[in-house]
């Protein structure tokens, strides 16, 4: 089955807005919420300033922290992106801890992110952010192509930026949002390694299920045993009677 | 010639007074109350009960509760809440004799165990238990209810860990206690406030000795 992708191109972002203002509208977002938004970053001093566009948005990672702490099923994976069914949101907030990117907000006690345009996508059509990008600094498609684009255009870049990188091809199991990076992650803030944390795993993989597992099994072993013990208490408390009984017996005969 | 056998008349025991009665209520409701609501969150073929927000609306009046139970303890049983603590956290010998036959116990055999006060050994150490691991799941519970969203993944899992590892050990505990409830039919001291006077003296003998031979605490049946 095919998985897809966007491609962000961080060499050719102008910084426009365009893409934040489309989103907004192409989804209707209420005010104060928004799926993307772009920053600008600066390091270093005059004259060796390093800059670039950060881009805050969903990088729908194949391992996706927010899926595996979700307890509800309402952020899931399908075609290789992390979509989302509003409705089953519970408001734990869970997801708004465990993502490495800090994208997930909490909108009227509901967890909100991009979710790639599921209705305009499912349609044929393209995410809103794409269709409006002026610099073609973003694209969707499958995911070999994605990546196949994103490695030519670094390539195409290095004499430029010799730091240049691919961001997103192994990251977190491999993201959704293969990025083009003229430089380091860290310049436009983004981690370095953001796979899952080794805690979380655990409490989903192993917390969570001993913790089920043990108290199922205490309630099986102590269903068996009750019948056992009861008919063990009872016969002690019958002899008990009869002790007493045949002791006032004897005391009567006296 | 047959002889007319007098026996005396059976007597009650008063195990639990009113104050206590409505504290075990309001702790057992609240446990339940949260047990549920939590469960929903763990065991995905009933998750979808969360959606919406409403269980975990239940979770923290059932929260609410639960720490309430400490507070009430202070206002209407003060002296049994200090005796409860007491007793629970010290063990003589012959409690620890008797937790050596812990499993004749947890077998409905309670005939030969070593004699005991109003507590035994195993209700010291279920009570010892609760008081301390009830402290975790609140101390969690409180930081995943009011820290949520700036806790960080790390901080998430460790204290979500804590919070389930001690919903663990409380409802294993719980699991025990109603077996040992419907094992040596112990619901009546709960409910009506009193327990047969042969089968207190079987179990608690050294507390039945030290109690008053007088209403209320030993009265006829």
């Amino acid at each position: 089955m095919a998985t897809y992708a966007f491609l962000l191109d961080l060499a050719r972002c102008i910084g426009c807005q365009a893409c934040v203002v489309a989103c907004k509208t192409g989804n209707e977002l209420p005010l104060g919420t928004k799926y993307i938004t772009i920053s600008e970053r600066t390091q270093g001093t005059f004259p060796n300033l390093q800059g670039g566009f950060q881009n805050h948005r969903c990088y729908h990672c194949t391992d996706a922290s927010c899926v595996a702490v979700c307890p509800t099923g309402a952020l899931f994976k399908e075609d290789g992106l992390t979509r989302m069914d509003r409705a089953k949101c519970s408001g734990c907030t869970y997801c708004v801890d465990a993502c490495p990117f800090g994208v997930p907000v909490m909108v009227d006690g509901i967890s909100t992110k991009c979710d790639a345009c599921t209705a305009v996508v499912k349609a044929g059509g393209q995410p809103w952010c794409v269709k409006t990008c002026p610099s073609h600094a973003l694209m969707y498609g499958e995911r070999d192509q994605i990546l196949a684009e994103a490695q030519a255009r670094v390539e195409s870049i290095k004499a430029r930026y010799p730091n240049a990188q691919v961001y997103g091809e192994k990251e977190a199991g491999g993201l959704g949002v293969v990025v083009v990076l003229p430089d380091s992650p860290e310049v436009v803030d983004l981690p370095v390694d953001p796979q899952p944390k080794l805690l979380v795993t655990g409490w989903q993989k192993a917390v969570q299920p001993l913790t089920l597992g043990l108290t199922s099994l205490s309630v099986i072993v102590t269903g068996i045993a009750a019948v056992i013990a009861r008919r063990n208490h009872m016969q002690e408390l019958k002899t008990l009677h009869q002790a007493e009984t045949a002791g006032s017996e004897k005391a009567g005969e006296e | 010639m047959s002889t007319q056998v007098q026996t005396a008349p059976p007597r009650k025991i008063l195990r639990y007074r009113v104050a206590p009665r409505i504290n075990h209520a309001v702790l057992a409701t609240s446990f339940i109350l949260l047990l549920i609501t939590g469960l929903i969150l763990l065991w995905s073929p009933v998750s979808f009960l969360a959606a919406g927000g409403r269980s975990g609306v239940l979770h923290r009046l059932g929260a609410v509760l639960f720490m309430l139970v400490p507070i009430l303890y202070l206002i209407d049983d003060r002296r049994g809440a200090k005796e409860l603590l007491w007793d629970s956290f010290h063990y003589d010998k012959d409690d620890v004799a008797w937790l050596k036959h812990i499993l004749q116990y947890f077998m409905g055999r309670t005939a030969n165990m070593p004699p005991q006060g109003r507590l035994n050994a195993g209700q010291k150490f279920h009570h010892a238990s609760v008081v301390i691991v009830s402290a975790f799941i609140v101390v969690s519970g409180l930081v995943l209810w009011f820290a949520k969203g700036s806790l960080g993944a790390d901080g998430l899992a460790m204290t979500a860990t804590v919070h389930d590892i001690s919903m663990l050990i409380l409802t294993v505990l719980l699991v025990g206690h109603l077996y040992f409830t419907f094992v040596y039919k112990a619901l009546p001291g709960m409910t009506t406030g009193y327990i047969p006077e042969e089968e207190a003296r079987l179990e608690h003998s050294k507390w039945v000795d030290s109690l008053p031979d007088e209403a209320p605490y030993k009265v006829n049946e």
